[in-house]
């Protein structure tokens, strides 16, 4: 080994004394270290394959469900014109809630680990002694473990583009659905990372980010449900509705109003769900003209579609407008104005985006007080929470 | 000689107890520092203090003039630490641990792959290049947690128990491996609460019990600052009424703490430096005693630290539990 001294030639200064290392390159860092990991060998390619296929196989009975009730409908007499949108906007709704309910379990479990599992092994130290910022850690740890969750998202647009076959749902719809889907992975994965960043063990990370999780998604509907039904009752007959700013970070609203774009926008089915939310009636389609169109519930509410016919029409072809909105009497002109489901679209999704995003920037500061070892504010979980994730990272 | 590393009133305070009390520390650049202390003394408190992984309750540390409290991030360019239980990444081969170290200084894709096979060769894992990192021996992965520290060139490494858990082939080469650091210029400060593997790679070493340095400088130097003197052993020919003599004519002399035979060595407790055993071999010599040898017996780390830590106890009364 003497002989190395003189062969030794790391020799000069790293460069930039005094600074940090800069944010991209330190979250590169991080995320190239942790993406080495992941996608070592056969694992990732194969699960990836394996999600795409059942992702598929999911949309196919999907697909045969809404065609059977189609056929049933019609054997009873029901309308069965523009079938084929209807099964679309089955299939669309069926995926992007199950892609949501998937990314919500997903995106915690991804990163509740990511930062508590370094001080588990010991290795947080190691990183924290580097010129590497607290913010390009916690900001390279959540977009690795993400990195993940968005390869699966961006692995399954080819099975929801499938949708476009049988129409009913148009492409910026489903860029709306993914835009939520991303926003959820980012705010839920944020939360992951808070309590990674908090908590010394993966356990109980993983323990409080799930309990968030579920407040947010079932609790949070369960609050609004319970606060709208026993809300006051006003001097109009009127009962007081609870602010839609509850459901914000519920990403299923957020989804369902993304799905409203593709009904009639009228009633039933999603939008009914939104509208009642916003607090706003349904039946408000007025077209420009002033002529008030009188919807009639169709065949195909229940299964999240709605085709509507005008009863004043007498050609008896309706008119299928943009969102799948069947209106008849209209001439082509004014068709898409009159269909007017364009005031029924994004009126809960971009708040619940933004929300989203906000948790996250929130979560993400945060999380970098923790991370950095030489903080001067050291605000704690109170007493009794940190008492009970002891408890239950012990047992 | 400049210090590189200095503490000034180092102080941490945690709930309930106080880990590090005031402590001023300067290591001179180039040396091999050893803090030495039982567990819980306050070693690793202040190591990582000096790592800016731990912000003092008060008092400053300067390392290679930059304050550790004010400007970490300068101070973290010119460090390298290994922490006491360093861990290892799961599912990491050994070049991508320090590839990864590398791009966490911002080194450049060039100077990461020679930094790689430069320090891969240094601690001698060459061979492991590929290997998983959980793969490797305790030794080996010690070895490596060292190279990782070494991945920008710092001028100061703080290695905290570095020889921990090893066996006794693998501390020789340690032992080695820190010697080779310090040709290259290196200040390294170790801490560990095994005496004699300090004593044998240390320049000079700090005494540290309860959260403060009881005593610093090269261990002749401390043995003197506490007056703990010296012991001269001192071989004399000639039969047991000569020896004797000898042992008499050396009571006399002034210095000479006291003179005893034991086993037909004269032990002689000196409280002069160097120059005066040297006038006293010389008087010896001139007074016709016959001096085969005349040496000082070395002063050992262990019992130097057991005196210091024992006069620290009588001082402070018992030890607070």
């Amino acid at each position: 080994m003497s002989t190395l001294a003189s062969r030794l030639p790391f020799r000069g200064r790293v460069p930039l004394r005094g600074r940090s290392v800069p944010l991209p390159s330190g979250m590169s860092a991080i995320i190239v270290k942790e993406l080495r990991g992941r996608m070592r060998g056969r694992r990732a390619f194969v699960v990836v394959t394996i999600h795409v296929l059942l992702l598929a196989l999911f949309a196919w009975m999907l697909q045969r469900i809404n065609e059977e009730q189609i056929r049933n409908l019609s054997a009873f007499g029901g309308q069965t014109t523009y079938a084929g949108a209807s099964v679309g906007r089955g299939i669309f709704l069926g995926l992007l809630m199950l892609q949501t309910l998937m990314v919500s379990v997903l995106a915690p479990a991804a990163t509740a680990g990511a930062i508590s599992s370094e001080r588990e092994h010991q290795t947080l130290d190691l990183l924290a002694v580097t010129p590497i910022s607290s913010f390009a850690i916690v900001l390279g740890k959540l977009f690795s473990a993400l990195a993940w969750v968005f390869v699966l998202i961006l692995a399954s647009i080819p099975v929801t583009a499938l949708v476009f076959v049988y129409g009913g749902v148009a492409p910026d719809d489903v860029v709306r659905g993914y835009l939520v889907l991303f926003a959820t992975v980012i705010g839920l994965g944020s939360i992951g990372i808070f309590f990674s960043a908090l908590t010394r063990r993966t356990g109980a990370s993983t323990g409080l980010t799930f309990v968030i999780t579920l407040v947010l998604t079932i609790g949070t509907f369960f609050l609004w449900v319970y606060f709208s039904t026993t809300g006051e009752v006003s001097a109009t007959g009127a009962r007081r509705q609870p602010s839609e700013a509850v459901l914000y970070l519920n990403p299923f609203v957020a989804q369902a109003d993304v799905l409203c774009g593709t009904e009639d926008g009228a009633f039933g089915g999603t939008c009914g769900l939104i509208s009642s939310i916003l607090n706003t009636p349904q039946t408000d389609i007025f077209p420009p003209d002033g002529v008030p169109v009188e919807p009639v519930p169709a065949p195909g509410v229940g299964i999240g579609g709605g085709i509507r016919i005008d009863p004043s029409d007498t050609t008896g072809v309706p008119f299928v407008g943009k969102g799948g909105v069947a209106v008849g009497g209209l001439d082509d002109a004014n068709a898409d104005e009159a269909v007017s489901a364009d005031s029924f679209r994004d009126r809960f999704w971009p708040k619940s985006v933004l929300s989203f995003l906000a948790l996250s920037i929130v979560l993400t500061l945060a999380s970098v007080q923790y991370v950095t070892p030489t903080r001067r504010l050291r605000p704690s979980l109170p007493g009794l929470v940190r008492r009970l994730a002891r408890k239950r990272s012990a047992s | 000689m400049t210090a590189i590393v200095e503490a000034r009133g180092l102080v941490k305070r945690y709930p309930g107890t106080l880990a590090v009390s005031g402590v001023d520390l300067e290591v001179p650049e180039g040396e091999i520092f050893g803090l030495v202390g039982p567990n819980g003394a306050g070693k690793t408190t202040m190591l990582r203090m000096l790592a800016t992984l731990l912000l003092p309750t008060s008092g400053d540390a300067l390392i290679a003039g930059e304050s550790v409290t004010r400007n970490p991030q300068a101070v973290r360019r010119v460090l390298g630490y290994m922490p006491d239980s360093f861990g290892v990444y799961d599912d990491m081969k050994v070049w991508e641990y320090l590839d990864f170290f590398g791009r966490c200084y911002g080194l450049g894709p060039a100077r990461r792959k020679r930094m790689i096979d430069d320090l891969l060769e240094l601690v001698d894992l060459a061979a492991k290049r590929d290997a998983y990192v959980q793969s490797l021996s305790r030794g080996m992965q010690q070895r490596l947690c060292l190279a990782h520290a070494l991945v920008h060139d710092p001028q100061v490494l703080l290695l905290d128990e570095p020889a921990s858990g090893l066996d006794p082939r693998a501390r020789v080469e340690l032992r080695e491996l820190l010697r080779e650091l310090r040709t290259l210029g290196k200040t390294i400060l170790i801490s560990s609460h095994i005496l004699p593997e300090l004593e044998e790679l240390c320049t000079s070493v700090a005494i540290v019990d309860r959260g403060r340095v009881l005593a610093a400088g090269t261990i002749a130097e401390i043995g003197q600052k506490l007056r703990v003197g010296e012991v001269l052993r001192v071989r004399v020919l000639g039969d047991a009424e000569a020896l004797d003599a000898a042992r008499a004519w050396f009571e006399g002399q002034p210095d000479v703490a006291s003179a005893t035979l034991d086993s037909g060595l004269i032990e002689i407790g000196f409280r002069g430096d160097e120059a005066g055993a040297a006038q006293l071999l010389a008087a010896a010599i001139a007074s016709r005693i016959r001096v085969a040898s005349y040496s000082p017996a070395a002063t050992d780390l262990q019992e130097l630290f057991l005196q210091v830590t024992d006069r620290d106890e009588a001082t402070m009364g018992a030890p607070v539990v």
